[in-house]
């Protein structure tokens, strides 16, 4: 890590992939060498006008890139949109803890993801997949808006459905004529034999609202708090647990986080807002 | 440890000046700000009584920085040794927090971390306690008995030097023509005072005995509605959190100069509306209430949780500062009757 954690390495964007009216995955090339864990996020400078948490949505087995997907959101990201290939960035991290894939050994993972938060859930499902045989299974319940905000179209309606061992269901909550799945949001497709529970660890990742009942679901089924997954959207801004923005109760979300299990911080309040 | 007695304050000012730059308290309408000593004026050395109204974190976290430049990396700032006269204990305890998040081992902040190493701290007694100085239900003494390389203790005929640190050590050493010996009625003298200063606390903080820890106090409180009764007040000026020594909160944010970007680091407060909110627009801190009550529930519960201290040192400043009228002392005492109550109808149950 750099001295100062405050300074961004250099990196350039690459290659900029619309995933959806408004999403896009930005490949990044770091210009030094740069690791990360699955599920840190790393903080995206653009020069001179600011810059914002991202959690990477590749594997961080493919190191000399790295795509982060991002929703126009707000003032950064509306300006990150606006940018070409070619466009100057600083990166500064990895930061936080990311996904306990350790702990996943020989579980069911239950994946379950809506919106632009199946960016961080790729970089995990990607990470798992390169050695699916160590997981009993990934089972993956994904939602989005309409059909046309679902991102990753080609892996989930391909590539991702044709793996050993995964097992992808997904909805929208409002559907167009062409649309032949379910309509719903994502609790419509949790079933609570999705997976064997006593062996399973759940892991969460979307808007605040989602994430909230799918929670509820879950722990309706019978997961326990501490096998609940969720990854913690929160003004994570200076990333090392200083500048205080990110705080939910005594953690910092982007030194302790961004991944925390249920149990850690049912305790505290407004998660969810 | 070793004490010494000096009679008059400016030949020890003047000798640490001659080595470093030196801030020495100065009386600016009732309060006392910070300004530099330069012996060559002859102006009467001050012995600030009370804690200086400015908070010490601007000597080691200042108001706004260059955190970062690029595509080059900036020189880290030369820091000089810089020496602070009549830092209090509260001043010291609120070091201490500092040093928990700036200089804590896994991310250290180099820009605080080295102007803390730099610093020569003389800290000194108080012995005129302002009517919002409530150190002493926070774990707080109206004298420091560490953290300082020096202390100054005022007594009838002059002055008790005690040194704290190696560095104190050496420089009385090295100066020992300054002192003369500090025999055991003068620290008597020096006891008397403090124990006179200490009873002034005592009383005018009687009616702040919780009877619990405070902790326990605002931990229990996530339902009250005192904070939002509280915050009625509140105009949202962020004096207190600005003011306070321990409050570090900091916004990053990017700027674009003529032939280069720079990152700068700025205080940021936890009171403000949109500190928390993130772009999609979910915000936990919207209600004004509510920030309040993270903002007493961090100094309180979420910092000892952490760092094992509370991050509250009991200095005043945020009740001299309130422009709204909102005061710690009120909030806590509201928080400790109704968690007495509670408490109270749990038994009679």
């Amino acid at each position: 890590m750099n001295e100062n954690p405050y300074q961004p390495i250099d990196g350039q964007v690459v290659d900029i992939i619309d995933e959806s009216p408004t999403i896009k995955t930005f490949v990044v090339a770091p210009q030094e060498p740069f690791r990360f864990a699955t599920g840190q996020f790393v903080e995206l400078t653009l020069p001179g006008q600011g810059e914002a948490p991202f959690t990477p949505s590749s594997s961080p087995a493919q190191a000399a890139k790295m795509d982060i997907t991002i929703m126009k959101a707000g003032r950064v990201t509306a300006l990150l949109h606006q940018c070409q290939k070619g466009q100057k960035v600083g990166i500064r991290g990895p930061f936080g803890k990311g996904y306990p894939v350790d702990d996943l050994v020989g579980k069911e993972v239950y994946i379950v993801g809506g919106g632009v938060g199946l960016a961080p859930i790729r970089s995990l499902f990607l990470t798992l997949v390169e050695k699916i045989k160590d997981f009993k299974s990934v089972v993956c319940r994904f939602g989005a808006r309409t059909p046309e905000d679902l991102i990753y179209k080609d892996a989930l309606f391909g590539t991702w459905q044709k793996i050993d061992g995964v097992d992808i269901k997904l909805t929208v909550d409002n559907a167009n004529g062409d649309w032949k799945g379910n309509v719903g949001v994502v609790t419509t497709i949790l079933n609570s034999d999705d997976v064997n529970i006593k062996n399973a660890v759940a892991v969460v990742c979307g808007p605040p609202i989602m994430m909230k009942f799918a929670t509820l679901k879950l722990l309706e089924f019978g997961f326990p708090a501490q096998s609940i997954y969720l990854s913690m959207e929160k003004n994570m801004s200076c990333g090392i647990g200083k500048c205080g923005h990110c705080m939910i109760g005594k953690y910092y979300v982007c030194k302790d986080g961004p991944v925390f299990t249920y149990e850690q911080i049912k305790k505290y309040p407004h998660i969810w807002d | 440890m070793k004490a010494v007695f000096i009679r008059e304050l400016k030949p020890l000012l003047d000798t640490i000046a001659e080595q470093m730059e030196l801030y020495v308290p100065r009386k600016s309408g009732e309060y006392y700000v910070f300004s530099k000593y330069d012996p060559a004026t002859g102006a009467a050395v001050e012995f600030n009584n009370i804690r200086v109204c400015t908070p010490v974190k601007e000597f080691l976290f200042p108001l706004r920085e260059l955190a970062a430049v690029f595509p080059e990396p900036a020189q880290p700032p030369q820091i000089k040794p810089f020496a602070v006269f009549g830092l209090k204990d509260c001043d010291l305890r609120s070091i201490e927090v500092l040093d928990k998040v700036f200089a804590e081992e896994e991310f250290e902040d180099p820009f605080y971390v080295k102007r803390r190493k730099n610093m020569f701290i003389i800290a000194s007694d108080c012995s005129d306690p302002a009517e919002s100085c409530i150190c002493n239900v926070l774990d707080g003494k109206p004298y420091a008995t560490s953290g300082f390389d020096l202390n100054v203790s005022k007594i009838r005929d002059g002055f008790v030097v005690e040194t704290g640190s190696d560095k104190g050590e050496e420089f009385v050493e090295k100066h020992s023509q300054l002192f003369s010996e500090a025999p055991e009625t003068l620290l008597g003298q020096r006891d008397e005072e403090r124990v006179k200063t200490q009873k002034q606390l005592e009383q005018q903080n009687a009616e702040l005995n919780f009877n619990r820890p405070v902790k326990e106090v605002v931990e229990n409180s996530e339902e009250s509605d005192v904070f939002d009764q509280e915050a009625k007040t509140c105009i949202e000026c962020q004096a207190c959190t600005r003011i306070c020594p321990t409050c570090h909160c900091f916004y990053l944010y990017d700027t674009s100069q003529k032939d280069y970007f720079a990152k700068m680091k700025m205080w940021d407060s936890c009171m403000r509306m949109a500190y928390a909110e993130v772009a999609g627009g979910a915000n936990p801190h919207k209600i004004l209430g509510d920030r309040l009550k993270h903002r007493l529930m961090h100094k309180f519960v979420y910092f000892l949780d952490r760092y094992g201290l509370k991050m509250c040192v009991g200095c005043g400043r945020c009740i001299d500062a309130e422009a709204g009228g909102v005061d710690l002392r009120v909030v806590l005492k509201k928080l400790s009757e109704e968690l007495k109550e509670k408490q109270k109808a749990k038994v009679a149950k």
